[in-house]
């Protein structure tokens, strides 16, 4: 099935799931109002959270950034050895 | 560098957590205490919890649509 029809039937699920809390009155009527506001302003601080936590886990790499540094000075080396101009420093 | 990079995540997530906390507070429990309980003095009156999410919401589209739209009329304008 394609994304965006698993996408829309969760949205129409939450959405039965509310209109059901709404007709049964179990929870007060002003609390029930507020859900779907509640919903988003949650879904939104749930997707800051993740960037933040990926931001703080994001791995960095040393070794492999000062192999990749070499392989850029040898490259240099070569390039300039064979006339090709590389330019910057 | 990568200690830039951890503060900024750890502040995103601090904010995130604080938002997340005092809106759940002020939607989900406020109603369920008494009007005269003190705690009531750290929020603010409950229309607010509904206008705060919406204006934001509207800012944020209207950000989004002024963006998509400057970047169409340059990329129209390097065409031209």
């Amino acid at each position: 099935m394609k994304h965006v029809l698993k996408i829309l039937t969760i949205l129409v699920a939450i959405s039965a799931f509310w209109i059901g809390l709404l007709q049964a009155s179990i929870v007060p009527r002003s609390h029930t109002w507020l859900l779907p506001i509640y919903f988003i302003v949650s879904l939104g601080c749930y997707g800051l959270l993740m960037v933040g936590v990926g931001l703080m886990r994001f791995p960095t790499c040393p070794q492999e950034a000062l192999l990749l540094q070499k392989d850029i000075a040898e490259a240099k080396v070569f390039l300039k050895q064979n006339g090709v101009d590389v330019g910057s420093d | 560098m990568e200690l830039a990079d951890r503060a900024v995540g750890f502040l995103l997530s601090f904010i995130s957590l604080t938002i997340f906390t005092y809106y759940s507070l002020w939607v989900i429990i406020l109603p369920f205490v008494e009007s005269e309980h003190f705690i009531h003095k750290y929020f603010l009156p409950q229309e607010y919890a509904i206008l705060i999410p919406v204006f934001v919401g509207v800012v944020l589209l209207c950000l989004l649509s002024m963006f998509i739209g400057f970047v169409m009329l340059k990329s129209k304008k390097k065409k031209a």
